[in-house]
């Protein structure tokens, strides 16, 4: 992240390229140190470098800032998968893709290497639709010369078999994505969709990140994934492959002619933003789902947390050598570890082989983070509390439990509350990541309406936007919290 | 009713009681007394299990305490305790501070503690405080809080921690007032003190602490005016005067000053008198020769109200009164006091001044 952002912000610096008209139809018409614009991430630049030597390359967060690059003129062409770039086309005036390809390459859908009954079904499946005229009725539907792909046409299902679960990438437009009504459609879901029939099977679509969907495979989160996956001989080590069902490769973008003569601006106006983003296709249940996620993980972690971290702070305090080293092994590991491959560990390792929900895991390992980080917390205010308090309390004819519920406890949680606020917040943005595992939380919504709209900007300030609101809310809600532990505030009310 | 046996405690290798017997009986006003570090507070500590003992017993009303199973709670309920640094609960109200042990431990009705706590404040003269919190008073009315508080739970013993050592002098007197009053009213109490006239006027019977022993025990009037053990003497002797060792020509005088000016309030010496030793003292510091073991000594005597001071140092025989270079101090000397005396004793040589009045 941190080099592409470099990138970026030395592209402020670069003049542009080439500025001369001169039309380009063929990849030899790039040779001689043209200016690509290449997706950081992907190993696009590479092949880009292997075609043309000379190529002098800008790096952008994602296709669509590279496309859009190419439309604005400061690059002379962006090399990605060919789908996705025909869907560009399609969508975007003035960008034209080359009939010649860099490299060429195919998809296939991936399962485990013991399941060859579902290869099978996927190839036969394969074969029937290219025989029966299927495949070319989809490739007009998913792959149109203008406007958007779709849509997702009606497959009786016959859910008698149980369940096919398919992991895919819903970013990866025609192949797949979240259309209308928050589908998941695509080239690729139809595919499945048909492949799930035939095996007598209800499709369920578990929509995760890209680099997430073969671990999935092979941990058996998921039985079959596929979202433009190409076959290489390194994934094949690894799974079972069908027989290619789409045969494209790394195509190039050029500018073309342009149809209207207005220019969009990279930044689009805010009303246009808004319509496109929430209003087209109902995007803001999406967005309002995604917000539900957030929530319900952050405050049920919280929950989780806060409780958990009490016990961990009770064995820490204690006078016994053992929990006391349990305590302060379970904190410097959590403490320790980042939350995101804590998310993974418990997700793919622990619940390996057990059907869970992915929100489920996300409250487990954010819920356990957090009490390693609180029971630091309770420990530091309680130990602030004067020692004189429990010694008055115990004289006083106290046990020790009723020394620490009605005079320490009390005075603690004031100590407590400031940090243990931030604290909270900091989880709140922190479950941000939770879209690794298949989660829809607002941040992987944002992707999702990106990935779509082609709107780089909007779908991430209204994430940030919401975030910050979220934020302001708890932290409203806490402080509340805190002014009803102080004790003034008895005679205040008086 | 507190009966305690060889009672030990060990802090680390470290005996700092080495076996205590005492006897305490109902109403009796117990004043401990010692010099500092001879297990005073933690004697006291025992008796309530604060601090645990590594050996001996403690029976009350002839139930061991440390045998297993003894419910030490129900136990601290009937011994109120008063601490050195008051130790009120900091979150709650005067009010709530007498009430939350008798709505939680008696299971009083909350209408009922508190009739009785607005009682208690009257009593310790804090009723118009009773809505604030510990933060907001006065250590000396935090002190009486604290006091009101043990009450509000009914004890058989009080047990006092030093109870006036982190006040400011002008505070003193009002936590020794409320003492006072208990006592009258016939409350059993324990006090580990400082304030040696209190002691002296209140208690039926004076502790005194040495070596992790009770060293003597016996009326104020048997400690005070004829101890009869070496220690008790010396120590009785001591509060009597101010001591201090100078073994540098690098001294601090202010602080001697400040420890003079003290002791001088404390005998209710005048602040005239009081700047007068002041003075003695910075002059005839110089005038003794060898400067690494200097006694000064200043004692009160209150039948005949005479004040003394003593200067002595090592060294041969010589007179600082007759040595020309201190004419001027010896003119100082004399005029600030009744009597200049000089001597040779012990291989000292001493000056005795008697001040003026």
């Amino acid at each position: 992240m941190k080099i592409s952002a470099l990138f970026l912000f030395s592209l402020l610096f670069l003049t542009g390229c080439s500025n001369e008209q001169q039309s380009i139809n063929k990849l030899s018409n790039l040779d001689g140190g043209r200016v690509f614009a290449v997706a950081a991430g992907t190993a696009a630049d590479q092949m880009v470098l292997q075609r043309f030597p000379d190529a002098k390359l800008i790096y952008f967060n994602n296709v669509l800032h590279c496309a859009l690059a190419v439309k604005e003129g400061k690059a002379d062409a962006t090399a990605y998968d060919l789908p996705v770039l025909v869907n560009i086309a399609a969508k975007i005036d003035g960008l034209r893709v080359l009939d010649e390809l860099i490299m060429k390459d195919q998809y296939g859908f991936a399962v485990r290497k013991d399941d060859t009954a579902l290869k099978e079904i996927m190839d036969q499946v394969l074969s029937d639709i290219q025989s029966d005229g299927t495949y070319e009725a989809m490739s007009a539907r998913w792959f149109p010369k203008a406007g958007t792909p779709g849509p997702m046409p009606d497959i009786p299902e016959n859910g008698s078999g149980g369940e096919l679960a398919f992991g895919t990438a819903a970013v990866t437009e025609p192949m797949s994505f979240v259309g209308e009504n928050q589908q998941v459609i695509g080239f690729d879901i139809e595919f499945a969709t048909r492949i799930a029939a035939k095996a007598g099977k209800k499709l369920n679509i578990v929509n995760m990140e890209f680099g997430a969907m073969l671990p999935a495979l092979i941990s058996g989160k998921v039985d079959m994934i596929g979202a433009g996956l190409s076959i290489t001989e390194e994934r094949a080590k690894s799974v079972l492959f069908s027989e290619p069902y789409y045969r494209g490769g790394l195509a190039v973008i050029v500018k073309g002619q342009e149809n209207t003569v207005a220019h969009k601006p990279f930044f689009r106006s805010i009303g246009n933003s808004v319509r496109d983003n929430l209003i087209v296709e109902e995007r803001y249940k999406l967005v309002l789902d995604g917000l539900l996620v957030t929530i319900i993980i952050t405050v049920l972690a919280a929950l989780l947390g806060t409780i958990l971290g009490g016990g961990v702070c009770f064995l820490n305090m204690s006078h016994n050598k053992m929990s006391r080293k349990i305590a302060e092994i379970y904190i410097g590991f959590f403490r320790g570890t980042p939350v995101l491959v804590l998310l993974l560990i418990i997700y793919y390792v622990v619940f390996a082989s057990v059907t869970v929900t992915p929100v489920f895991v996300a409250i487990i390992a954010f819920g356990l983070n957090f009490a390693a980080y609180v029971s630091e917390i309770y420990r530091t205010a309680i130990e602030s509390v004067n020692r004189g308090q429990w010694e008055a309390g115990k004289a006083g004819g106290f046990t020790n439990v009723q020394t620490f519920r009605h005079i320490i406890l009390p005075q603690a949680i004031r100590h407590a509350l400031p940090v243990y606020k931030g604290e909270f917040i900091s989880m709140m943005k922190a479950t941000s990541v939770v879209g690794y595992i298949a989660v829809q939380d607002i941040t992987r919504v944002s992707d999702i309406i990106r990935s779509r709209t082609f709107d780089a900007f909007f779908p991430l300030l209204l994430a940030a936007a919401i975030y910050l609101v979220l934020a302001w809310l708890l932290t409203r809600l806490l402080n509340k919290v805190e002014i009803s532990v102080v004790p003034e505030r008895k005679r205040l009310q008086k | 009713m507190i009966t305690v046996r060889n009672l030990q405690k060990k802090y680390g290798d470290l005996l700092v009681l080495k076996g205590i017997n005492a006897e305490i009986k109902k109403g009796e006003i117990i004043s401990v007394i010692g010099p500092s570090g001879t297990g005073k507070s933690t004697f006291l500590r025992c008796l309530n299990l604060l601090e645990i003992p590594d050996e001996g017993e403690i029976l009350i009303d002839g139930i061991s305490l440390l045998e297993k199973g003894v419910n030490v709670p129900a136990i601290r309920q009937k011994t109120g305790m008063v601490f050195q640094s008051f130790n009120l609960y900091a979150h709650l109200t005067v009010l709530d501070n007498l009430t939350l042990g008798p709505v939680i431990l008696q299971k009083k009705k909350p209408a009922e503690a508190k009739a009785k706590a607005l009682e208690l404040l009257k009593l310790v003269g804090l009723a118009e405080k009773s809505d604030s919190f510990p933060h907001e008073l006065s250590g000396g009315q935090q002190q009486r809080v604290a006091i009101a508080r043990c009450l509000a739970m009914d004890p058989e013993i009080m047990l006092f921690d030093e109870p006036t050592s982190a006040l400011d002098p002008t505070m003193v007197s009002e936590v020794l007032a409320v003492i006072r009053r208990l006592a009258k009213e016939g409350m059993t109490m324990m006090i580990v003190t400082h304030e040696m006239d209190f002691a002296r006027s209140i208690s039926s019977r004076i502790f005194y602490m040495d070596e992790g022993v009770l060293y003597e025990e016996g009326t104020p009037d048997q400690i005070f005016e004829n101890p009869k053990r070496a220690r008790t003497k010396a120590f009785i002797q001591r509060i009597r005067s101010l001591q201090y060792d100078i073994v540098s020509p690098l001294y601090d005088l202010y602080r001697l000053q400040g420890e003079i000016a003290r002791f001088c309030e404390k005998h209710a010496i005048s602040s005239k008198v009081s700047n007068r030793v002041q003075i003695l003292a910075e002059e005839v510091l110089p005038m003794q020769r060898d400067h690494t073991s200097i006694l000064l000594e200043l004692s009160y005597s209150e039948k005949d109200e005479t004040l003394m001071l003593e200067c002595s140092g090592t060294g041969s025989p010589y007179n600082p009164l007759e040595c020309k270079e201190n004419d001027m101090s010896v003119t100082m000397l004399k005029a600030l006091c009744e009597k200049v005396e000089y001597f040779y004793r012990d291989n000292r040589n001493t000056m005795m001044l008697q001040v003026r009045k």
